[in-house]
């Protein structure tokens, strides 16, 4: 029971609390990137989570199992890499066989998925915040995924309603996006603190 | 010295990594390969063979962003045959025979040809223009030259053009046909739609080049070369055709008879003139007969 409240809070605090791109802002090229639709915005959460829960999980594994116990933990960043580069190439094939229409629609953002920080970025964090078992590290990878397939959902909600919004000439575009992302950023740091 | 090294602190924790990176790095090769085989897309090499034998521009003259997507829309739809201005007829010739189909004759290739032929000094500007260097711009404000209808000459067109086939050339866009393509881009760019594509049978095209709708009194008060609606070529050849007080040309019945070299013999402002590769310097009219002239 500790160990399923434990995962629990662990996802919650990934989701919410921990969000990697509110509190955190990783993955905020594709954030403001993609986030014009949202349904390309849906998907684009959809392929980063699926990257971000395969990518975390293996990394989890490599790095308890292999990397710490050879010492070998300096090259940490060039495995990790390797791991969520062989993940994203098996999304963006089985995007293109199965979903070509969202394929092309991603255009250069699909392969950017590897260097979406986000992924990286929890990848080093599992380490970090001393996750000690594949369950919780399989969970929060997922809480990963999720929590920016919400950010960016939000995003998208957002800026589809800015487009009918009256904005100031010199704020239209990019700078009230730029405030948007500020706003949300500082709404979801109210959650801090709630859990560690 | 190497034995040193094969020694050393450094290289007994070197191997190791190298070894795991070379597992992971071949663990995923073969998982991608795997992969790779059971997630084929097979792409209809005909695709391939028709994105060849386009011009490869991406001009977007037929409507699609780029050849790659207009190659994959002729595979469905073959009424598309023969959209790519570039290429022309060979292109589609070539297209026709990798698609099993027959070529319908679309006519003579379209060139644009600018209707206007005011250069600087025949047109009367009211002050100099300073604001954005474009016509789109400089359109939308009133009195940037007397003539509503005329170039305006801030190259909206020559930025459009792809293929550096159009020049401002004292003051008015110029088309170099020789480099020409006819890809339309032009004629879309243009803000008071000066550019009309335009069906070319012979080499040199003759054109009333004037779009200017105004009376012929303000149109010679204002421009040197305009059409002022006299109907003087409508009398010679019915080609010609006087609407709104300017002259229009029938391109669609266009033939070469001595009545239409007559009609433009005739042509007080010499407004009348050929266009084309090897078309030869317009006329220019006599001093005595514009307003602007003598004032």
């Amino acid at each position: 029971m500790d160990t399923l409240n434990a995962v629990l809070m662990g996802f919650i605090s990934v989701v919410l609390i921990n969000n990697l791109v509110f509190t955190k802002f990783l993955g905020t090229c594709p954030y403001l990137g993609v986030s014009g639709r949202i349904d390309m915005a849906f998907g684009m959460g959809m392929a980063v989570t699926f990257v971000v829960t395969l990518s975390g999980t293996l990394t989890w594994m490599i790095d308890n199992w292999i990397l710490m116990k050879l010492g070998l933990e300096v090259t940490r960043y060039v495995c990790f890499i390797v791991v969520i580069a062989g993940a994203v190439q098996l999304v963006e094939m089985y995007l293109r066989k199965f979903l070509p229409s969202l394929y092309e629609s991603f255009g250069i953002f699909l392969p950017l998925i590897t260097t979406n920080c986000v992924i990286l970025g929890l990848c080093l964090f599992l380490n970090v915040w001393m996750i000690d078992n594949l369950l919780d590290a399989a969970v929060r990878s997922f809480g990963a995924g999720v929590g920016f397939t919400i950010a960016i959902c939000i995003m998208a909600g957002i800026r589809e309603n800015l487009n009918l919004a009256d904005v100031p000439g010199c704020l239209k575009g990019a700078p009230i996006t730029l405030i948007t992302a500020g706003l949300l950023s500082l709404a979801f740091m109210g959650f801090a603190g709630m859990i560690r | 010295m190497i034995l040193s090294i094969i020694n050393s602190q450094l290289w007994s924790s070197a191997w190791p990594a190298g070894l795991t990176m070379l597992g992971l790095g071949g663990g995923f090769a073969v998982v991608l390969l795997i992969a790779n085989e059971k997630l084929k897309v097979t792409v209809d090499p005909k695709v391939e063979q028709v994105h060849k034998a386009l011009p490869n521009l991406d001009c977007g003259a037929c409507g699609f962003a780029g050849c790659a997507r207009y190659a994959k829309a002729l595979l469905s739809d073959a009424k598309l045959l023969g959209k790519c201005a570039p290429g022309g007829p060979e292109t589609a010739a070539k297209i026709a025979d990798i698609l099993n189909l027959q070529v319908s004759d679309s006519g003579p290739q379209k060139r644009p040809i600018v209707h206007c032929r005011a250069h600087t000094d025949d047109k009367t500007i009211y002050g100099i223009y300073q604001g954005i260097e474009s016509c789109t711009a400089a359109n939308a404000l009133a009195n940037v030259q007397a003539c509503a209808f005329g170039c305006l000459g801030l190259g909206d067109c020559t930025r459009a053009c792809k293929f550096d086939a159009l020049h401002i050339v004292d003051g008015l866009a110029t088309v170099d046909y020789h480099k020409c393509t006819g890809c339309t881009a032009c004629s879309k760019a243009c803000p008071r739609n000066l550019i009309e594509m335009v069906p070319f049978r012979f080499e040199n095209m003759m054109t009333v080049a004037c779009s200017s709708k105004e009376t012929g009194k303000s149109t010679r008060a204002f421009c040197k070369v305009g059409c002022i609606g006299c109907g003087l070529c409508a009398k010679q050849s019915d080609l010609f055709k006087v609407e709104d007080n300017l002259a229009r040309f029938d391109y669609a019945r266009y033939q070469m008879t001595e009545k239409e070299e007559a009609a433009m013999k005739k042509c007080p402002t010499k407004v009348i003139i050929y266009r084309g590769k090897t078309a030869p310097e317009p006329e220019q009219p006599a001093g005595k007969t514009t307003v602007a002239a003598n004032a």
